[in-house]
């Protein structure tokens, strides 16, 4: 969401509501109508679920980490399965599906307009994740704490503060 | 019922601006969170949090028509009401079985604004200010149930509608008006309700106030 936009949204807020129930807000008409007009692409869909499966792997490694004997072979697998899936996101942003183009989705503009640095990102978050496969084979619960850090600020946080619907 | 009836006061101003600020930032909850508008879904839940906390404690301190113990009563006049055995126009507030609606609706709310406080991942997205206090797996199943139990929430403002809607058609009792103007027709002999102390008032919002800016701060020192 582009600061111009974010603006116009904060000024609207209050007002949304009967707005909404009006249907006199010609902002949300015109991405209605986008929406609708246009087919809208699997990859949306797929990369979300993706997001999620990452998600879920990441909390089953900080959760076994909470507990006194975190289980080794759970945090391997959950390390190994995000390293899959990282490595399918460059394949499902394809041009244009992007929240600024009527998309249920929170993927900026920005990812398009600065590829490079998103295909940088993504790849600093492969690298994290091999480092974390590293750690969980390691066997220290220590490093593997160190590395749900670095993962997550690095790897997702990075990514998610330059390419992402602003989330606080 | 044929009696005369005369204007009185029903709902003081407090137990109005709390019930209209509740029916407009309830759906801008739902809104802000269905656009990730995160920081807005944030700041009005803590808006909400406040105003739960006013609207309980003035329900024990405000006028008659907002306390409690003036309209939570037992299952015989509840029993009654249904029956028709209830004068509605012989009396001022809430309604036996409207009570328990108010209970349901706060008590709907209050769980939903709770959920929030703890809902949330550090790593992916906004948290509500208490998330730290619960570990990942609680945090994670917290929000999901936080995600389906708006449907909840939505299911009570329903009920909320029907019932105005009922008493609009089948009774021919506006519900709205009094709670917009604070006035409404009881029979002659019902006295009105109790003035508003602004003192009081002052007190409870403070309180609330205090309380909902405490758990934004992370609610030291349990945070």
């Amino acid at each position: 969401m582009t600061r111009i936009t974010k603006a116009r949204l904060i000024a609207a807020t209050p007002l949304i509501a009967l707005l909404a129930a009006c249907g006199d807000n010609s902002e949300t008409e015109e991405v209605i109508e986008n929406v609708a007009s246009l087919d809208v692409p699997a990859e949306i869909a797929q990369r979300q679920d993706n997001f999620e499966g990452i998600g879920d792997s990441f909390k089953v490694i900080r959760e076994q980490l909470e507990g006194d004997a975190p289980d080794m072979a759970a945090i391997q697998e959950a390390a190994g399965d995000i390293n899959t899936r990282l490595q399918r996101l460059p394949d499902l942003f394809p041009e244009g599906t992007s929240v600024e183009a009527g998309f249920d989705t929170e993927a900026l503009a920005t990812i398009w307009e600065d590829r490079e640095g998103f295909d940088e990102a993504i790849q600093n978050a492969v690298a994290a994740s091999e480092e974390m496969m590293a750690v969980a084979a390691s066997g220290d619960p220590a490093a593997v704490g160190e590395q749900v850090g670095n993962l997550g600020l690095n790897g997702c946080k990075a990514c998610h503060d330059k390419f992402r619907v602003d989330d606080d | 019922m044929a009696h005369d009836t005369h204007a009185v006061s029903i709902w003081d101003l407090p137990v109005r601006l709390t019930h209209w600020a509740l029916a407009v930032l309830v759906p801008a909850m739902w809104f802000t969170a269905d656009s990730s508008l995160w920081w807005w879904h944030t700041r009005i839940g803590h808006v909400l949090l406040g105003l739960l906390i006013f609207r309980v404690i003035w329900g024990f301190v405000g006028t008659d028509t907002a306390r409690f113990s003036n309209f939570v009563r037992g299952p015989a006049r509840v029993i009654a009401y249904l029956r028709g055995n209830y004068d509605v126009k012989a009396h001022i507030g809430h309604s036996p079985l409207g009570a328990l609606s108010v209970i349901a609706m706060l008590g709907v709310i209050a769980a939903q604004v709770g959920m929030g406080l703890f809902a949330g991942d550090p790593y992916d997205g906004a948290t509500g200010p208490l998330n730290a206090l619960v570990g990942v797996g609680t945090a994670d199943w917290i929000t999901d149930t936080h995600e389906w139990f708006v449907y909840v929430v939505a299911g009570m403002i329903g009920l909320h509608l029907a019932a105005i809607a009922i008493y609009v058609g089948v009774k021919k009792q506006s519900l709205v008006g009094p709670m917009v103007a604070g006035k409404g027709e009881a029979e002659e002999g019902v006295e009105g309700n109790s003035r508003a102390s602004f003192a009081r008032f002052a007190i409870c919002a403070g309180a609330a106030i205090g309380v909902a800016a405490w758990v934004w701060f992370g609610a030291w020192p349990l945070g």
